[in-house]
């Protein structure tokens, strides 16, 4: 049942969010299309001490052979996907490693609670693309707001990170489960996917 | 001695906390960090900034009296018992109905009315007594206002919070009635003129009380509470010497209080001050002794004596001429209280140089101290 | 996600621990499940009350977990298969009955769910409940990865009526809110009919049941259980005939240890047992693996509890027999709290083993160790943009400072647990349990004999009031207890999901339930009750300060106003906030940032460049509270 290779065993995708941008449907969404797929997928979650306004890790493994631990090692991380700058380094930090794709969504979330000031956008930038392989600029925020709704940034990325082919999945395998998740907003959230295919075929 | 002007954090350390703060308001209402609340300065939540207008503009942080004095009056601060004034007098207002309703002669009330009337003024801060008689700073806008305002309840109240307060936008001419060290901290506003804030130009006349000392509003007012049925009070008074009774009247009559007792509730901070008569006002106004429903005026500024001479003009207030030996005992009165409050600072501080908030100069520091 | 009521058996679907627990009672044919809301364990009678009608099933949101577990077992008692989800603090409300349970028995099988919190991400403290089992003589089971969430579940119904006693299903956050391939069992349909079968003095379907039960009978009961675990299939042992080192291990540290050996290579020299039945110990298993290797290691969440009684176990051993190295909590080899991860079983081996094994690259590394430090921000948790709380707790911390006395707030579990921090200002000085707020309340107001002179306010939830509030708040009343009550009343279970409480005026079924209001309750208590709107700040405050002035007796003041996150569901925003530039002072005197600094609104933020204030207009719910609170009006609302 397993139409494309995965290219490593377990591969291990870090999907990152703040609370309320809604990275766990990026999540939800990939792990079926993997699990109708055929895979082994452990889909697990930490949520930072404080759940509203904190960080949500979403860790994804998948395999052919094993059911993996929700918890990737340090340094473990084949694929980062951020939604937030911040969030997205610190994930580098903890599981990057000198073959890592990064996926960034350069919009920073002003860090609640203020216990300290927000670091210089670009610096960051920089530093992120220092620690990574390759390292794609998905502008999913600024893009989801010109299609209406910031909270489709989530669907942007998804188009994007299924259509950069890291995953063994493709467009196609994603259309039925956008459908079911969202039958009365397809057509937006369909919009917001493709949207995100066309800007990762971009930035390539 | 320390000059430099520090932040909230340091005028809670070093003056709120400590028994210095006088409640005269000059920290308070023009930001959300110091609020007054019956009687108490509070600091809401901490302000991060190094330098604070509260801590510039309060009457116990360092003052450079030569310098507010040039502010005010053109000359460097001397060791002049009355301060720096031009005339000193007797009056009373014109008018029986002020009167009645006065503590002695109604005079800040008759002068208060007529600034208002001629347009001197606009608007005037005073200190009302509430319902549960403790005090209330209020922005009198009329006559009628004015009026609630006649008496005295002795307590602290922060009315140059209510100054502060007033929008920054606006351009009303104000006037205010104070205490001594109001008249300090707002000539050092004068001196420093605050920024985001409504602006101390407006501020176009302040007439200033006597004072000996004042009563902290939350103690006393507890302990008055327990002493009286508030609500039958109309009126307090702390006759002049030999008497020594703090008073209460009520419909049915005089209750007195032994003023030892209730010097107990003076406030701390007034046992360092040197000023009886309001030095830094532009009038300053207190009781006659031994002459009933009369006031002792002194005239200390241009703008006093431009109000002075209206109020002869338009008949609002009758002059008379204070008697040599008020005049002597009031001289010797106030300076008891100078020397007394220099002794006090420097018992505290223990170093005859480190005069707490005073900067004098050194030929009227030692004429003072000796 | 699908319903788990699929009847798909072969099917594999991906189902978080929670949905698979709910499904492995499913199958098991499940009649009655009772809770209260407590992550991480709070989506399993949801995913069950979702399908609860259609397949004949009674779901029920309880007050607390100690009714939860009662109202279970009466259905046990009736015949009918009953299960009570709860997280490790909900287990231990529930002691009390679970002791007495322990010794009673079931009628039809009765299964408790308790899920841990390693690590308190989710908790106010970190417990490790298998010791109940322990403690309580009950079967104790825990599942090691999604299949075995499902099941063990619903072999748990089946072990319970066999052994005739209560079973207890151990799960932790790891398990429960992760999601992994489960492969779906078949669905049986049961027809219940109800019947309390009770009949001579304390005796129920023919036995001996509520009273004058020997102790031993629970141990005996264990035996038979005991028997069973020998040959459990969730037991199982992965590696070589002789492994130079033996890890014991259960639950998700199970999945660790397995990647923590393959990812450095030991699979050929280590050996993992995986212990699923966890209590009793299956002890001949155990016996036969110990004999496999001198060198054990026990990786397990969160106490030392398989590692003691394995090492009860190995003591109690034929002197004579060769020692073993033991390596875990005890040793040092493996944290004694907290939550594990593959990193921490890579650590242990490299040191028992002699390997060397590095996770990261150094060069890699020392880049990471070169980001500047101003990247580490750490993003600490707020209340929402919008959240009634906040503007409760700014009320509070008002009254609080103008009142003067040194007064305080005790806190609660809820949201409004952040009153802790600078997010509510502070102003919460304690933090215990479910109803700690005014049980220890009505102890610092009864201190005034011993000179106590600070205003007390206890702060808790509307959900909370209903769990655990209530008797505190009466002895309060009855001993004349010197506090506040404050009660945040923003009509929701926020924190754990939204989940039904009796104010909110429906059931976990989706039926209408009569809205019982907590200030009727209050009321009803003669004692003086205030209702405000937190939003409406001076008012608000206002009453708090009266409220204390009164300084005796208990009083109750309830700040009503519905959660924002339902209300942002539901309607659009009710104003457009702007901070004027022109009028925001920012960092100046007369501010000092008042708004981004004290107020902590995400939905307002810092401008370094242009050294104001402003709205972002992505987290900011437009319920235009902060206009109050800007000291120079600077801040704007637009009705929309």
């Amino acid at each position: 049942m397993i139409t494309k290779k995965l290219r490593k065993d377990p591969l291990n995708l870090i999907i990152i969010g703040v609370a309320g941008q809604g990275n766990v449907l990026i999540s939800q969404l990939v792990c079926q299309a993997l699990a109708k797929e055929g895979y082994l997928v452990t889909f697990g979650q930490t949520y930072s001490s404080n759940q509203r306004g904190g960080s949500v890790n979403n860790y994804v493994r998948v395999s052919k052979e094993i059911q993996c631990s929700p918890i990737i090692p340090s340094g473990a991380a084949d694929v980062i996907l951020g939604m937030e700058p911040l969030d997205t380094l610190r994930m580098l930090a903890q599981y990057g490693n000198p073959k890592v794709i990064t996926i960034v969504n350069p919009r920073p979330i002003d860090v609640a609670g203020r216990v300290s000031d927000y670091p210089d956008i670009h610096k960051l930038i920089e530093t992120i693309k220092s620690l990574s392989a390759k390292t794609w600029i998905i502008n999913a925020t600024e893009e989801a707001e010109k299609l209406g709704d910031a909270i489709l940034a989530n669907m942007i990325l998804t188009g994007s990170l299924v259509g950069s082919g890291i995953l063994p999945l493709d467009e196609k395998t994603m259309v039925p489960l956008i459908q079911e998740r969202f039958p009365n907003d397809f057509d937006i959230n369909m919009a917001a996917f493709n949207k995100g295919v066309e800007l990762y075929q971009a930035v390539a | 001695m320390v000059t430099k002007v520090k932040g909230a954090k340091e005028l809670q350390d070093e003056v709120i906390n400590t028994g210095l703060c006088t409640l005269c308001g000059a920290c308070a209402g023009s930001c959300p960090y110091l609020v007054s609340y019956k009687g108490r300065m509070v600091l809401m939540d901490n302000c991060n900034l190094s330098e604070g207008q509260c801590y510039q503009y309060c009457p116990r942080t360092h003052i450079d009296m030569d310098a507010i004095s040039r502010e005010v009056f053109d000359v460097p601060y001397s060791e002049q018992q009355l301060g720096t004034f031009k005339e000193i007098f007797i009056a009373r207002s014109a008018d029986n109905h002020i009167r009645g309703k006065a503590q002695y002669g109604g005079t800040v009330t008759a002068l208060i009315s007529l600034a208002m009337k001629e347009g001197l003024i606009d608007r005037a801060i005073l200190t009302q007594t509430s319902n549960d008689k403790t005090p209330e700073a209020v922005l009198a806008q009329n006559e009628k206002d004015v009026l609630q305002c006649t008496s005295s309840n002795y307590m602290a109240c922060p009315v140059i919070e209510k100054f502060n307060k007033l929008p920054k936008e606006d351009n009303f001419k104000v006037g205010i009635v104070t205490t001594p060290c109001q008249g300090l901290a707002l000539s050092k506003m004068k001196l420093h003129p605050p920024h985001n804030r409504f602006s101390i130009d407006n501020l176009k006349l302040v007439i200033g009380l006597f004072c000996t000392w004042a009563l902290s509003t939350d103690q006393f007012h507890s302990f008055l509470m327990e002493t009286l049925n508030i609500p039958l009070v109309k009126k307090f008074d702390i006759p002049p010497p030999p008497a020594n009774t703090f008073d209460a009247y009520t419909s049915s009559g005089k209750i007195s209080i032994s003023l030892n007792q209730v010097r107990k509730y003076t406030m701390p901070t007034c046992a360092y001050c040197l000023d009886m008569t309001s030095e830094f006002a532009d009038i300053s106004i207190g009781a006659v002794e031994g002459i009933e429903g009369w006031n002792t005026v002194i005239v200390r500024t241009n703008t006093g004596a431009e109000l002075i001479s209206r109020a002869k003009q338009k008949g609002a207030i009758e002059i008379g001429a204070l008697p040599p030996q008020n005049l002597a005992h009031l001289k010797e009165a106030a300076l008891i209280k100078k020397k007394r409050g220099l002794g006090e600072i420097i018992k505290r501080t223990g170093d005859r140089n480190n005069l707490l908030y005073l900067g004098l100069s050194q030929q009227v520091a030692d004429k003072l101290i000796s | 996600m699908p319903d788990i009521d699929i009847d798909a058996q072969g099917t594999t679907l991906l189902l978080m621990g929670n949905e698979a627990i709910a499904r492995g009672a499913l199958e098991a044919g499940v009649g009655f499940v009772a809770a209260y809301p407590g992550t991480p364990s709070s989506e399993i009678l949801p995913a069950i009350a979702e399908v609860a009608r259609q397949r004949g099933i009674y779901a029920e949101w309880s007050v607390n977990e100690i009714v939860a577990i009662e109202a279970a077992t009466a259905a046990s008692l009736a015949g009918i298969r009953a299960m009570s989800p709860m997280k490790q603090n909900g287990t231990q409300v529930a002691l009390d009955f679970l002791g007495n349970l322990a010794q009673r028995g079931v009628g039809a099988g009765l299964v408790l769910v308790t899920v841990d919190d390693p690590g308190s991400h989710n908790s106010s403290n970190e417990q490790d409940t298998r010791h109940v089992a322990k403690w309580l003589d009950i079967p104790m089971l825990e599942p090691g990865d999604f299949q075995e969430a499902k099941d063990m579940t619903r072999w748990a119904f089946d072990l319970s009526e066999e052994v005739d006693i209560i079973c207890m299903l151990r799960a932790v956050s790891k398990i429960s809110h992760t999601r992994g391939n489960v492969k779906l069992g078949d669905l049986p349909t049961r027809q219940y009919k109800a019947s309390f079968p009770y009949d001579g003095a304390g005796r129920v379907g023919g036995r001996q049941r509520m009273w004058g039960i020997p102790h031993d009978v629970q141990h005996k009961k264990l035996a038979i259980a005991r028997e069973k675990y020998e040959t459990s299939p969730f037991n199982r042992y992965v590696g070589p005939d002789k492994p130079e080192l033996l890890i014991i291990t259960s639950g998700a540290t199970w999945l660790y240890s397995q990647e923590a050996v393959r990812t450095v290579g030991l699979e050929k020299r280590v050996g993992i047992l995986k212990l699923g039945t966890i209590w009793p110990l299956p002890e001949k298993l155990v016996t036969e693996h110990l004999d496999k290797s001198l060198e054990v290691l026990f990786v397990e969440e969160i106490d030392p509890f398989i590692e003691g009684s394995v090492m009860e176990l190995a003591a109690s051993q034929v002197p004579g027999k060769p020692q073993h190295t033991f390596y875990g909590k005890r040793s040092g080899h493996i944290n004694a709290y907290g939550e594990l991860s593959p990193d921490d079983v890579i650590k242990a081996l490299n040191k028992i083993m002699g390997i060397n094994y590095q996770a990261r690259d150094p060069a890699y590394l020392k880049k990471v160790e070169a980001i500047p430090r101003e990247y580490a921000v750490n993003r600490g948790g707020a209340l929402c943009p919008g959240c009634p709380h906040r503007a409760s707790f700014w009320n509070i911390r008002t009254a609080l400072k103008l009142d003067g006395r040194g007064g305080f707030a005790t806190g609660d579990i809820g949201c409004y647990t952040q009153g802790l921090l600078p997010g509510g200002f502070s102003v919460v000085k304690t933090l215990y349990c479910m109803g700690g707020s005014a049980g220890i309340a009505t102890g610092f107001g009864k201190l005034g004999q011993f000179g106590f002179k600070q205003p007390v306010l206890a702060v808790c939830g509307d959900s909370t009031f209903f769990h655990a509030t209530i008797p505190a708040l009466i002895n309060g009343i009855f001993n004349n207890s010197n506090f506040t009550l404050v009660v945040l009343d923003n009509t929701a279970t926020a924190m754990t999901g939204f989940q039904p409480h009796p104010g909110t005026g429906r059931t976990a079924m989706g039926e209408p339930a009569r809205a019982i209001k907590i200030e009727d309750i209050c009321r009803s208590l003669g004692v003086p009750v205030e209702v405000c709107d937190p939003f409406k700040f001076k008012e608000t405050t206002e009453t708090l300060l009266k409220m204390m002035a009164i300084d005796k007796g208990t009083r109750v003041v309830v700040m009503k106003r519905e959660c924002e996150l339902i209300r942002g569901r539901r309607e659009s925003p009710p104003y457009k906030v702007t901070v004027s530039p022109d009028l925001c002072l920012g960092d100046d005197c007369g501010c000092d940032r008042l708004c981004t600094r004290i107020f902590l609104c995400p939905g307002l933020r810092w401008n370094k460049e242009t050294g104001k204030s402003e709205i972002d207009p992505i987290l900011c719910t437009g319920c235009g509270v902060c206009v109050d609170i800007c000291p120079q009006g600077a801040i704007k609302r637009e009705v929309l």
